[in-house]
Formats: structure tokens, C-alpha cells, sequence
């Protein structure tokens, strides 16, 4: 087992070595070797991505013990992509003002000084503890996981040293996040105590046994609670959202975007692997009434909180900070949904939003004013007759995170609400839907006000930014948001596929043995997505 | 319910420890009171000092230290911690059959684990933690 498990963790493994070499490269007296040092990090990305391909093939899935045994593989692939969007954002800011000095000869190089290899490795070494969220089969192993996705991000923030509001941010957002990790170990705590064992399988065994008796017992619902809680706090959900507007004004905007991605995908993979761990399956899939309840509330709180408060906004970033905390709001429907096809719609909307929200970001890093980033909607104003480009990046990719119909974020928000409905939660997905129209008065104005609005004193002063690699970030992510529905079955059999928990792989395998009939090939959308076939054909059946 | 619920069988075998907290808040209480009302009570300027002995305290205590005190003192940690592991590894070490593919496996892997702290020595090195200047 253990070398088995050592295998699945080769993607980690070749992010880890990455780490080591983007440390060391950041610190070279050579100026060329010092700017390469983002092209090994990405690198370093892309073959983890790829390792992630190959590590969970199906012919080495047999023999594993995860819940959910091929998640790896579509988090290792879109962590990887995402990851690589991301640091090309950062190309360029990063120790910008020790690097124009030293070019002017005002400075010798000083390493202590230098924060361009911790940089990146701190990058890497998130996005690794996101892919070792999905290979997580004890608890102590998700804790780790958790925390290694998110200790590196309180030092990201931290580390434009000069600038107070980023010195502030960290410091909140280091000292709420060890409270929540606090919070959710406490659960885990309870978790042990409820089952009397840290590993998944059996916790699963025992829990399904307790349920079989008479329901989960206090201890372990108690445990459950805390434990959703304090995860919240990674994906920004009500009520721990509170730091998110400050953190994500504060920190420069690659980190942003950096923030409004991993953490948050850990978080939501997290408490798809616990309510895996508690015996959900595609065969079992309601959840425990006072889950369900806590569940519902903080998702109904999360979208609606955060969708009021980016209206009231006048800074592009926090506004995109409240807009996250709304996405998470609608990422909890997946996880009520349960697994199957809920679990399929979490998968894919994180990838939409995660393309979505880099490409938004990708804008605000391509940008700035007087060698200060764009703060303020003002900034954007008449972008279009300057930033051509630009302008229509933010505005597609705006569209996106709003929902529009032929964008990539219009199907992930769709495969939501049909998981939401088909498991019965159609107050919640009317609520939702009711939140998607208010969010349409924010997402519009970033369309608006770019292309629509003429230019003011402040925005004729809007310059290029120091690199063009987050420019061309924001177009790739663009045409990504264009391109990829047109894959949209594939994309959706890959995101079902990998979303699927062992048991129902089990169960599966047992029917085709009886059967021993091979499985339709065709992935169109329909063929890979029964249940919105069902529930396209009748709507009568609620 | 005529049996206790099992969570308190598993509370009672607490019994000890609550035992020990309670003993120590009394220790702690029956001594304070003890030598407030028992102890001789001189005052004088020598005895309200911070060092009763007649050492005249320098400076505030919140003074700041160089940073580089604490870098030097996380370095020191990744090697001390290097070398604790190391001590088991000899002592199992010397029970394997020497130049067998154990041995050799063992010791290789040994060297990695060496390799990973010298990672963290160079990376230490090349950002000028062990300059004084």
C-alpha cells in the first residue's frame, strides 16, 4: 500500500524538485539566470500536470485505496493549467523595484533582499498541497495537505514588504486562518473520537455502520459541523468570508488571483474527500440533516453576502474578492447535490471559474498607473480606446464568471442548478438563479465601463505593465472560455469520471461483470450526462 | 437507562489526571497564601527592583534583535534535527550484513536524506544567511 501510494504522489514529488530549483535560481548573482527562474517554475508545472495524466491512468486505479480514486487526475490537469496561468501573471512584478535598481547600477545584488525564488516556490509548493488534497486518505493527511495549500499563500501576500496594506492583509489573513485551521482540527478531532480511527476507510465503515443504527452520533456529527466550518474559511465562505475583501485588496493582484483559485479549490475538494469519508456515494447520497441544514444556510448566506457586498464596491480587486466568495456560494450547491452529479458540476465549475477568475485578474496584473496597480473601476474607464485588448479580456471573461450563455461559465453554472434540482434543491437553485441576475449588475459594469464609459484624467494614464506574459495569460484564458464548450462532452465525461467514489466504482465493475457488456463509447453530452438528458426531457419530474 | 453510557466508563478513567489538576491548583494556591500571610513583608527600593538581587536592569525589555539572529537560529534547527535522525540510523545500520543489497539500500537512502538537507544548506548559503556584516 504504501508504495503504491508513494506512486500517486509523483506529480507532488516533481513540484517538490521544482521548489528546490526555483529557490535556488531566484538567489543567482546572474541576472539571466534570475528571470528564468518563472520559466522553470512553469515547466515544473506543466510536467506535473502531465505526470498527473499518466499517475492516475485507469490500468493503476485498480489499486487504489482512495475515496474517489481518479480525482487527481482532472485536479492535477487544471491545477496545472491554472498554476501556469498564474505564474505567468507574476512575470515582471515580482522584486520589480531591486531589479530596476540593480539594472541602473544603484544596487549590488542582495540576496536577502531578493524574494523572486521564494516566490515561485511558494507557488509551487500550494498548488502541491492542493494535489495531495486529493490523494488524502486519513485526516492527518488532509490536515497537511490544508495547510500546506494554505501557509504558503499567508507568506505570498506577505511579501510586497513595502506595502502597508499588504503587511496588513497578511497579518489578518495569517492570524484568522490559523483559527480556522484550529476550528476544523478540532473536528477532525471529534471525527477520531466519534470513529476511533483517522483513516477514511475505515471511518467510512464505522459511520455507515452508526448510520445503519440509528443515525451518526453526536460526536460525529459535532465533528462534521466543525470541521465544514473551518474549511469554509479556505473557500471564504459565510460566515469566515470576512477577511477575504481585505486580503484580496491588499495583496498584489497575481497573488490575488493565486488566492481566489487554490485555496478555494482545496477547500472544496476537502469537504467532497470528508463527505465521501462519512459513506456518500453515488448509491447513498443524502446527507445527514443537520449537515444539510448548515450546509444549505452557508451557501445561501455566502452567494447572497457576497453578491451584495461586490455591488457596493468600488475597487475592481475587492469587488472581484466579494465575487469569489459568491462563487463559493454556488459551489456548495454541488456539494449538496452530493456525489454523481453534483460532485461532476463542483469539478467542472472550478475549472470555469478558475479560468474565468485568472483571466479577470490577468487584466488587473497586464496594468498600471504610474507604476502603481489599477485600483479603482474609475481606472478602467474607456479602456477599450487604449487597451483594445485588454478591454475585451476583462469583458469576456466577465461574462463568463456572470454566466452567459455560449461562455465557459455558463455550463459550469448550468451543470450546477440541473445537479441542484435533480437532487431536490430547487429553493436553493432559485435562490442561486436569483443571485446570478444581481451579480449580472456588477459583472456588467466591468464590461460597461470598460468599452462604454469615455476615458477620465485617471484612466488616460493607465499604462502597459512591466511584462506582456500576463496579457498574453488573459488571452489564452479567454479563448479557453470560448473554445472549451465546444468540448463540452468530453470535458463532462472527464469531470463525471473523476468524480466518481470507489464504491460506486466498485459497484459499477460488479454490474459489468454481470453483464459483461461493454459501455456505450459515444461522450457526447447527452451519453455522458444521463441525468440531464432526464431532466431536459421531463421537466414535470421534480 | 439502567448502565451507564459507555462515555463515562471512558471519563472515569480520567479520574487520575483530574486528581493531579486539582492537587496542583491547590499546591499552587495553599503556597501563595502560605507565604503571603506567613512571610516576613520588608520593602525597601533594592527589593522593588526587577532583579531583587541588586543587578540594576539595562534598557527595556522590549528590545529588538537583529534578524539574523533567528535565520541563523532556523538553519541550526534543520541540521540538528538532520542529525537526531541520524542517530537511529546507525544504530540499525550496523545490524545489517555488510555490502548486502540492504545495506546498500539503506545507505542510499540515508544519502538522500542528506542530499535534502544540503538542498536547504546551499539554498541558506546563497541567500547570505551565514554574512555578518
Amino acid at each position: 500500500m504504501t508504495s503504491n501510494h508513494l506512486w500517486f504522489l509523483i506529480p507532488e514529488a516533481i513540484l517538490l524538485v521544482g521548489v528546490v530549483f526555483t529557490a535556488i535560481t531566484g538567489l543567482v548573482r546572474s541576472t539571466s539566470i534570475r528571470q528564468s527562474t518563472p520559466v522553470i517554475a512553469a515547466i515544473f508545472v506543466v510536467a506535473s500536470g502531465v505526470a498527473s495524466v499518466f499517475v492516475f491512468s485507469p490500468d493503476h486505479l485498480d489499486t487504489t485505496a482512495f475515496l474517489m480514486p481518479a480525482l487527481g487526475r482532472w485536479v492535477g490537469v487544471i491545477t496545472a493549467a491554472v498554476g501556469l496561468v498564474l505564474i505567468l501573471n507574476s512575470i515582471g512584478r515580482v522584486d520589480r523595484r531591486l531589479e530596476q535598481a540593480i539594472a541602473a547600477g544603484r544596487l549590488r545584488f542582495d540576496p536577502l533582499r531578493a524574494g523572486r525564488g521564494e516566490y515561485y516556490a511558494f507557488m509551487l509548493l500550494s498548488l502541491a498541497g492542493l494535489m495531495l488534497v486529493c490523494t488524502a486518505n486519513d485526516l492527518i493527511w488532509l490536515f497537511l495537505a490544508l495547510e500546506l495549500t494554505s501557509l504558503p499563500t499567508y507568506v505570498l501576500v506577505a511579501m510586497s514588504r513595502t506595502n502597508r496594506l499588504a503587511q496588513e492583509a497578511a497579518m489578518k489573513y495569517f492570524f484568522l486562518g490559523a483559527m480556522s485551521a484550529a476550528i476544523f482540527l478540532y473536528g477532525f478531532a471529534l471525527l477520531y473520537a466519534a470513529t476511533g480511527t483517522i483513516e477514511f476507510d475505515r471511518m467510512r465503515y464505522e459511520l455507515q455502520s452508526q448510520a445503519a443504527n440509528g443515525g451518526l452520533g453526536a460526536l460525529a456529527i459535532g465533528g462534521l459541523l466543525l470541521s465544514l466550518f473551518g474549511i469554509g474559511y479556505k473557500l471564504a465562505a459565510a460566515p469566515l468570508h470576512l477577511y477575504a475583501a481585505d486580503v484580496y485588496e491588499g495583496a498584489s493582484a497575481p497573488v490575488t488571483a493565486f488566492l481566489g483559485f487554490v485555496p478555494k479549490a482545496a477547500g472544496v475538494l476537502a469537504i467532497m474527500v470528508l463527505l465521501v469519508a462519512t459513506g456518500l456515494s453515488e448509491l447513498m447520497s443524502s446527507l445527514p440533516y443537520p449537515i444539510l441544514i448548515m450546509l444549505w444556510v452557508v451557501a445561501v448566506l455566502t452567494m447572497t453576502l457576497g453578491n451584495i457586498g461586490a455591488l457596493l464596491q468600488r475597487s475592481v480587486k475587492r469587488m472581484l474578492a466579494y465575487s469569489s466568495i459568491a462563487h463559493s456560494g454556488y459551489l456548495l450547491i454541488g456539494i449538496i447535490a452530493g456525489p454523481g452529479l453534483g460532485y461532476t458540476a463542483v469539478l467542472f465549475y472550478l475549472l470555469a471559474y478558475g479560468v474565468g477568475n485568472t483571466a479577470a485578474f490577468s487584466v488587473l496584473s497586464s496594468l498600471e498607473r504610474r507604476g502603481e496597480e489599477l485600483t479603482s473601476l474609475e481606472d478602467l474607464a474607456g479602456l477599450r480606446q487604449r487597451h483594445p485588448l485588454m478591454a475585451s479580456v476583462l469583458a469576456i471573461s466577465s461574462g463568463s464568471l456572470l454566466g452567459f450563455p455560449p461562455l465557459l461559465g455558463f455550463w459550469g453554472k448550468l451543470l450546477l442548478f440541473i445537479a441542484g434540482i435533480q437532487t431536490g434543491h430547487l429553493v436553493l437553485v432559485i435562490i442561486a438563479a436569483v443571485n446570478s441576475a444581481i451579480s449580472g449588475w456588477y459583472y456588467l459594469k466591468l464590461v460597461a465601463v470598460p468599452i462604454m464609459a469615455s476615458p477620465t484624467a485617471r484612466s488616460e494614464s493607465v499604462e502597459r505593465g512591466p511584462s506582456n506574459w500576463p496579457r498574453f495569460a488573459g488571452v489564452i484564458m479567454v479563448i479557453a472560455c470560448l473554445v472549451l464548450p465546444v468540448f463540452l462532452g468530453w470535458l463532462v465525461a472527464e469531470s463525471r469520471d473523476s468524480a466518481r467514489t470507489a464504491q460506486a466504482v466498485r459497484a459499477d465493475s460488479a454490474q459489468a461483470e454481470a453483464d459483461a457488456v461493454q459501455p456505450s463509447d459515444d461522450s457526447g453530452l447527452f451519453t455522458a450526462l444521463p441525468p440531464l438528458k432526464t431532466a431536459l426531457q421531463s421537466p414535470a419530474k421534480r | 437507562m439502567s448502565t451507564p453510557p459507555a462515555i463515562l466508563a471512558e471519563l472515569s478513567s480520567y479520574l487520575p489526571v483530574a486528581l493531579i489538576v486539582v492537587m496542583a491548583v491547590i499546591f499552587g494556591v495553599v503556597n501563595l497564601v502560605g507565604t503571603h500571610l506567613l512571610g516576613p513583608k520588608r520593602r525597601g527600593e533594592r527589593k522593588e527592583q526587577t532583579y531583587e538581587s541588586g543587578m540594576a536592569p539595562i534598557g527595556t525589555a522590549r528590545k529588538r534583535f537583529n534578524i539574523r539572529f533567528y535565520i541563523l537560529a532556523m538553519t541550526f534547527l534543520v541540521f540538528d534535527v538532520e542529525i537526531i535522525f541520524l542517530y537511529p540510523w546507525a544504530v540499525d545500520f550496523t545490524q545489517l550484513e555488510p555490502m548486502s543489497s540492504d545495506a546498500t539500500l539503506f545507505f542510499g537512502r540515508i544519502l538522500f536524506f542528506i542530499l535534502t538537507s544540503i538542498v536547504a544548506y546551499v539554498y541558506a548559503w546563497k541567500k547570505g544567511v551565514f554574512r555578518w556584516d
